[in-house]
């Protein structure tokens, strides 16, 4: 336990102390505040709706660029081989990773707090939908970061990490939604319904209503859970090659 | 402590590693040498369960390396050949961390940061990000992120590369204190370290072991070298003064660089003796002149250089995955 809290800490203390980190989570806060900034006006609904289906396209780019370097980065120091030989666990590697990578995302969020405070002092917002966007944001982002770091276990280039991570997610986006739209006319449901069921930032738009449904949660944290097994045993499995 | 049995490895086609056998004792030190791509690093990453071997087993302290994992991975104190620092660290920052991955309890980690701070030099930097050393003390840095758990068995793969001379005597000094009690294996291409801090060699080339045993008997050697400078400008006439020498067993002659009046010789004995009146009768006798004449002790170096040397000189008897090269 000590071991996987002590990685996941350096991993989210390198991040920060690095000018990637800050130029992402930079980016990130300016285009949603634009996004928020277009429906702060007089007269819209104090919502944070836009928000937050906007940050869940976003985080589609934003999440692989915080785990493209979770084990990239260690194989090409070399450093991956201290954590090979040090009496850890490939399993405690992975999730320490995978954890330290989730802080960072979630931290990055936290500048958009100013919103919430923004809407609280210039209106009477709902809280409800606001809580459960945030939720699902950070489940979104925690599903994410599991997918990149599986990408950045398999290669030692983080661009290739990177870049395989964004190709993979858009690339299920398009199955979740033109390729199975097309499919539940021609070819039929039994070929449409998994093909929904791969959409991940879709799913937004429920939490941004403030509805956390369960199918949705346990769907984030299978993604989360199945993508750092995977990194794991792909580690273990390296070590033979 | 250290026990390598017939270990293979294999990298799809290539045959890194082939059947290397040694043991390392307590308070021993041995050098691993060879040229690079020798299989040197693959060994040692198999020692250090950084890469399992294809076939063969290594145990350290009893405890093999794979079945065992963990057992035999918290004895073992691992500098890896690329020294693994995180630049944006400081330095005591980057031992703690490692002290957690190690296993150093929570009270402990303190005072064993403290110990290797001290031991190998770092107080004047331990505020310092490590991205910001010289190369020099990150190798420091990373070897003393090797002792923070006090390990039985040390492992360092090119300990000394990139550091300056007075830096490399004085890692020396450390290396030989930390042999002490401890079995310490380092690897290098440079023979003149291993004869310097080690008890024992283990030459690998081409993935096997090609020479084993104690340095100062090594360095002894068995035969004798002769160097040789006569006033002639003909080789010739110096191999037939000394044809009928007995004792010598090839015979290397050169013109002096700048004074080719002269010829220089290096004269291989078969080392039963000391040959030097033996030839100087045969100058007198073939009344060539003499400037000098001296026997030259052959060093750990000439037997290292002769075993590099000896399979590109016998190439034709060699097939060629025999200099296949391993990845290091």
């Amino acid at each position: 336990m000590n071991v996987i809290v002590a990685i996941a800490l350096r991993e989210f203390k390198a991040f920060f102390r690095t000018p990637a980190g800050w130029v992402v989570s930079a980016l990130f806060s300016l285009l949603c505040a634009i996004v928020f900034l277009t429906g702060f006006l007089p007269g819209e609904p104090a919502t944070m709706r836009s928000f937050f289906v906007l940050a869940g396209w976003l985080s589609l780019l934003i999440a692989p660029a915080i785990s493209m370097r979770l084990i990239a980065e260690e194989y090409r120091t070399g450093a991956l081989e201290t954590l090979s030989t040090a009496p850890i666990s490939d399993w405690q590697v992975a999730i320490g990773k995978f954890l330290g990578g989730s802080a960072c995302f979630v931290a990055m969020s936290l500048p958009t707090f100013v919103f919430v405070a923004a809407l609280a002092g210039t209106a009477n917002p709902d809280y409800g939908p606001i809580i459960g966007g945030y939720i699902g944001l950070w489940l979104l982002g925690v599903a994410l970061i599991a997918i990149g770091l599986f990408f950045s276990t398999v290669t030692r280039n983080q661009v290739a990490a990177l870049l395989s991570t964004v190709f993979f997610v858009i690339l299920t986006q398009v199955a979740a939604t033109i390729v199975a739209r097309a499919a539940d006319g021609a070819i039929g449901a039994w070929l449409s319904a998994p093909l929904y069921t791969l959409s991940l930032a879709p799913r937004m738009d429920d939490f941004a209503k403030g509805v956390i449904d369960t199918k949705h949660v346990a769907f984030f944290l299978a993604a989360a859970i199945w993508f750092t097994s995977m990194s794991a045993i792909v580690m273990e499995a390296r070590r033979w090659r | 402590m250290i026990d390598v049995r017939n270990v293979h490895r294999r990298f799809g086609q290539i045959h890194a590693v082939r059947g290397v056998s040694f043991t390392v004792h307590k308070g021993e030190a041995i050098g691993l040498l060879g040229p690079n791509g020798a299989g040197k690093t693959t060994t040692i990453r198999m020692i250090t369960g950084a890469l399992p071997p294809t076939s063969g087993q290594v145990r350290i302290d009893g405890f093999d390396t794979l079945g065992q994992a963990m057992q035999a991975r918290r004895r073992i104190g691992y500098l890896p050949e690329t020294t693994p620092v995180y630049p944006e660290m400081r330095v005591t920052e980057f031992l703690r961390y490692r002290a957690v991955l190690q296993g150093v309890p929570r009270r402990d980690r303190r005072s064993a940061v403290d110990c290797v701070v001290e031991q190998c030099w770092l107080r004047d930097v331990q505020q310092r990000r490590v991205g910001d050393l010289s190369k020099g003390y990150k190798q420091r840095v990373g070897l003393a992120a090797a002792l923070l758990h006090d390990p039985p068995v040390l492992v360092l793969d090119e300990p000394t590369s990139g550091l300056d001379p007075a830096q490399i005597a004085q890692t020396r000094r450390l290396f030989r204190s930390l042999a002490k009690g401890r079995a310490l294996i380092l690897s290098s291409h440079i023979l003149g370290e291993v004869e310097r801090t080690c008890d024992r060699v283990v030459v690998i080339m081409g993935g096997e072991v090609k020479l084993t045993g104690n340095v100062a008997e090594l360095a002894r050697g068995d035969s004798l070298r002769c160097v040789l400078e006569v006033k002639t400008n003909d080789s010739a006439v110096l191999r037939s003064a000394l044809s009928a020498t007995p004792g010598l067993r090839a015979i290397n002659a050169e013109p002096v660089v700048n004074d080719p009046a002269w010829m220089h010789a290096v004269i291989e004995t078969t080392g039963d003796g000391d040959v030097r009146e033996r030839v100087a009768v045969a100058m007198r006798d073939a009344q060539l002149l003499v400037r000098e004449l001296r026997t030259v002790e052959r060093s750990l170096e000439d037997r290292f250089m002769q075993l590099i040397e000896e399979p590109a000189a016998t190439s034709d008897n060699i097939s060629s995955d025999e200099k296949t090269v391993a990845p290091a």
